[in-house]
């Protein structure tokens, strides 16, 4: 068995950046990671970073435009919180060494953004997450902690009401271990490929949230699903914000620049939720174009000129001229929205704090709630740094006053067995197959529209997918770097998930933020103004519900 | 939806090995119809979910930007996430793909990148400053579009190791530092928040940054264009300014300039000499004793060739634009 006293699962900004929290506070801190740090999802954050630093910018106005965002859903004591550190956190990766764009007078360049009142939006070209993991790790690198890369997450023992560590597995030996701790950190990012057409990379599983609700910790808010608008069709290769930041816009297949119908001030720069449904509803209504990867819109970067495109949106054209053969700029990008973002998660308040003591949680696989129904593009790579600060301080306060864990000889034999089990089957079901159906459930049946009907069929066939995994076969016999058992894990994690977005989504009857209910058209802030959250049940999900926190902005009808 | 692209017959031929369970490693055939522009590792993930869940390999963004999937393809190091299949296939006829270069493999095409780290590592890659001169409070430190600049294309790198596959000097000296190493060590000196850059060009030249080749292989295997040779080559240069041509590498470089400036052609006899110094010479008299009986020529005396004056000319030219610096 292995002791630590803080251990992060995690290895992204929000896992990072908790680390070196606790490590400043003088704990000693393990980091488990499934990906080498360098190569979390993070990096693959392109736009910018929101900071009100701005000279007519304003702490208020980020706020506001965060609240409004979420549908006034956030907490809005969270928000508050969020854009007054949102300022320092921003300096203090730049004196970590980031290389951000500048201003011609040397200061932080900020690029407009969807959903925002100013251009708030500090980036480095268009691949700011990775200049920020990479700053990010290269500070914490001058720090004493110990770093398990390529170890997957199985379980997290709570016993006495408190968190008592973790159970991993070393993809390099094959090996599960217990990793005794006085506090956790689950840090360990998105969950998108519970669904199909997703942005997020393969590794995206929700590890962090699904094994936290398997140890009885509240999920929250999990029904709210945000498609980001620009995907490349055939890939779901994320195409980022920042192109309709620095003026792309949107067109049609009648060549009309449709936004003007669905938020005729702002345009391209409404909120993600309202760019995705417009997309969506062209194509219902026969004016997208049609090609082998289904129905699309054309997002136009030609007018911005070559050398725009090439120095603002450098990654962007690679990938473009990559994985779709297209040359922005010379032609238009064929794009359609794609799953990019949960804004619920592993519940938590501001100080990182889960619904289990010495258990804390930070970034995407957390709700604080920051971004209540629909995040806005800039404030996740943000909410990883502010709000994974805080976990770790917590965290490392915690772990100064805690007993030493105690984990039983069982506790590893208990979460381990059933999963070797998988190995030596004879016969079963494959875990990429599942993964496949799962995938193409949720694409249909729990998309951006929903209604009662796809949720129920959606529901009816994740549980039916769900009992066929209690029959799962690991065909690969072994020990090391074994990819299947791998998937295996994950499956079973994003199956529990995916039963959690739909329960919710059914029992959600308003249209809020990305949650868009064809039935229930309208917001219903008398019924519905809170937080879901949900518990593992014997038979599946257990809804309760939780205020929202308000301070001072009343719910308004959201127009942009 | 209109008709499905059309597809074409692939053959793969993949390296399967597991250290201490596999005797030797093996290749193995496999065969997709795909979609010529397929990515390489759309192929692989098909093979794993539709033929063999046996086949190990690392990946995650599937977008060039993690890093994982780097691997040898057709002979070179590649991504296996932008490397569409159709030009492979056109090239070749097949498509063979194995592990990275000098890293040992954990299983198939999983390499253990702890060499790559320990180098990254060696580096110090971070702003080392100086207490006496603190950042400055509540504010960046400034910096114009032109101070970015300088750092051209390093802060793109993903850490994919495609580089330090194909670089020669790493499989003969495994303390060179191979060129990722050595582009984040020019990001850092080129920082102007660092306040090392002295220290780290003096501290990379014994056995670091002379031991380049300059085959431009890494340059060539980047997948993000971060041109690792040629900031290389930057950091000789600024060696050089910081320390004068006082190693081995950089006396080299320095009098390899001379020589040809002198007479455009170069002195073998002399250089040696040069770089060396006598002493040092003394040292590798039995290799030039050697290199003297395989080529005669060298013992011919040099003379400055035709033309001699155009070479020194250009020299002066190319001088005379860089003093301003």
């Amino acid at each position: 068995m292995r002791r630590h006293e803080v251990v992060v699962v995690g290895a992204g900004l929000a896992g990072q950046r908790a680390a070196l929290a606790a490590v400043q506070a003088g704990r000693e801190v393990a980091i488990v990671s499934k990906l080498h740090p360098l190569r979390s999802h993070s990096g693959a954050a392109q736009g910018g970073i929101n900071a009100a630093i701005g000279k007519d910018d304003s702490i208020d106005a980020h706020t506001y435009d965060t609240v409004k965002g979420s549908d006034y859903l956030g907490d809005q004591d969270a928000i508050e919180f969020f854009c007054r550190e949102a300022g320092p956190i921003v300096l203090e990766m730049e004196h970590f060494g980031t290389i951000f764009t500048r201003a011609p007078d040397g200061t932080l360049a900020q690029r407009p953004f969807g959903g925002a009142g100013f251009p708030r939006t500090v980036y480095a070209a268009d691949r700011t997450g990775l200049a920020l993991l990479q700053a990010l790790w290269e500070r914490l690198g001058t720090e004493r902690f110990t770093l398990y890369d390529e170890w997957d997450l199985t379980t997290v023992v709570v016993r006495d009401g408190r968190v008592q560590g973790i159970i991993a597995f070393d993809r390099k030996t094959g090996e599960f271990e217990e990793i005794a701790a006085k506090s956790v950190v689950l840090a360990t990012g998105p969950a998108g490929r519970i669904y199909g057409r997703t942005t997020n990379a393969h590794s995206c599983t929700g590890d962090g949230p699904a094994v936290a609700y398997d140890a009885g910790v509240l999920l929250k808010d999990m029904e709210f699903v945000q498609f980001h608008p620009t995907a490349l069709l055939e890939t779901s290769i994320l195409i980022t914000e920042g192109a309709r930041g620095e003026g792309g816009i949107l067109k049609n297949a009648q060549g009309e620049r449709f936004m003007s119908r669905y938020a005729p001030r702002v345009l391209e720069l409404a909120s993600r939720d309202v760019v995705s449904r417009a997309i969506v509803t062209e194509v219902l209504e026969g004016r997208g174009f049609a090609g082998p990867y289904g129905s699309y819109v054309h997002l136009e970067l030609m007018h911005l000129g070559k050398e725009k495109i090439e120095s603002r949106l450098q990654e962007i054209c690679d990938y473009a001229r990559h994985f779709a053969g297209i040359d922005p700029v010379t032609q238009p990008i064929p794009i359609y929205p794609a799953q990019h973002y949960m804004m619920g998660g592993i519940g938590t308040n501001i100080q990182g704090q889960t619904s289990v003591a010495g258990l804390f949680a930070a970034g995407e696989a957390a709700c604080v709630s920051l971004h209540g129904a629909n995040r806005l593009g800039g404030n996740s790579l943000m909410e990883t740094l502010v709000f994974g600060k805080q976990a770790g301080i917590s965290a490392a306060e915690y772990a100064a006053k805690a007993p030493a864990p105690v984990l039983h000889a069982t506790d590893l034999a208990a979460a381990a067995d059933p999963l070797r089990a998988w190995s030596s089957r004879k016969d079963g079901e494959d875990p990429s197959a599942l993964r496949l159906e799962m995938q193409q459930t949720m694409d249909r049946y729990v998309g951006i529209f929903r209604n009662e009907a796809d949720l129920l069929e959606g529901l009816k066939r994740i549980r039916a997918i769900k009992a066929r995994f209690d029959r799962v076969r690991v065909v690969d016999q072994s020990r090391v770097y074994n990819l299947n058992l791998e998937e295996a894990i994950e499956v079973g994690h994003m199956l529990d998930l995916a039963e959690v977005i739909i329960v919710g989504a059914y029992a959600r009857t308003e249209s809020r933020g990305a949650h868009s209910r064809t039935d229930f058209p309208k917001r219903d802030d008398a019924r519905w103004m809170k937080h879901t959250m949900a518990a593992k049940g014997p038979e599946g999900p257990r809804l309760s519900y939780s205020p929202v926190t308000y301070t001072r902005w009343e719910p308004k009808e959201r127009v942009y | 939806m209109s008709a499905p692209p059309p597809t074409v017959k692939v053959p793969f031929s993949i390296y399967r090995y597991e250290p201490g369970r596999d005797r030797s490693p093996r290749y193995q055939e496999y065969t997709l119809d795909l979609a010529p522009h397929t990515p390489l590792l759309t192929a692989l993930l098909r093979i794993r979910a539709e033929i063999d869940p046996t086949l190990s390999i690392r990946y995650s963004c599937r977008s060039a930007i993690c890093g994982s999937c780097a691997m040898q393809v057709n002979s070179k190091s590649r991504l296996a996430c932008e490397t569409p299949v159709g030009p492979e296939l056109e090239k070749h006829g097949r498509i063979v793909v194995e592990p990275m270069r000098n890293q040992p493999v954990v299983r198939d095409l999983v390499v253990d990148q702890s060499p790559f780290w320990t180098q990254y590592t060696k580096v110090e890659p971070h702003l080392k400053l100086d207490p006496r001169r603190p950042m400055p409070e509540g504010a960046p430190n400034p910096m114009t579009p032109a101070e970015v600049e300088r750092f051209y294309e390093t802060p793109r790198c993903i850490a994919c190791a495609a580089c330090f596959s194909a670089c020669p000097a790493v499989e003969v000296d495994p303390e060179f530092p191979g060129p990722m190493a050595l582009a984040k060590l020019y990001r850092y000196t080129v920082d102007p928040r660092d306040q090392a850059h002295q220290e780290r060009l003096l501290r990379i030249q014994p056995g670091g940054l002379w031991l380049c080749l300059r085959c431009h292989l890494c340059t060539e295997s980047c997948p993000k264009d971060v041109r690792p040779s040629e900031r290389i080559r930057d950091l000789k240069e600024m060696a050089i300014a910081v320390q004068g041509a006082t190693e081995q590498g950089s006396r080299h470089a320095f009098y390899f300039k001379e020589n040809l400036k002198d007479g455009g052609l170069l002195n073998e006899m002399k250089l040696a000499r040069q770089t060396y110094g006598l002493f040092g010479l003394v040292k590798e008299l039995p290799q030039g004793v050697r290199i003297m009986r395989k080529k005669p020529e060298m013992r011919k005396k040099p003379h400055p060739i035709e033309g001699a004056d155009e070479v020194r000319k250009i020299y002066d030219a190319l001088d005379a634009k860089e003093a301003p610096k």
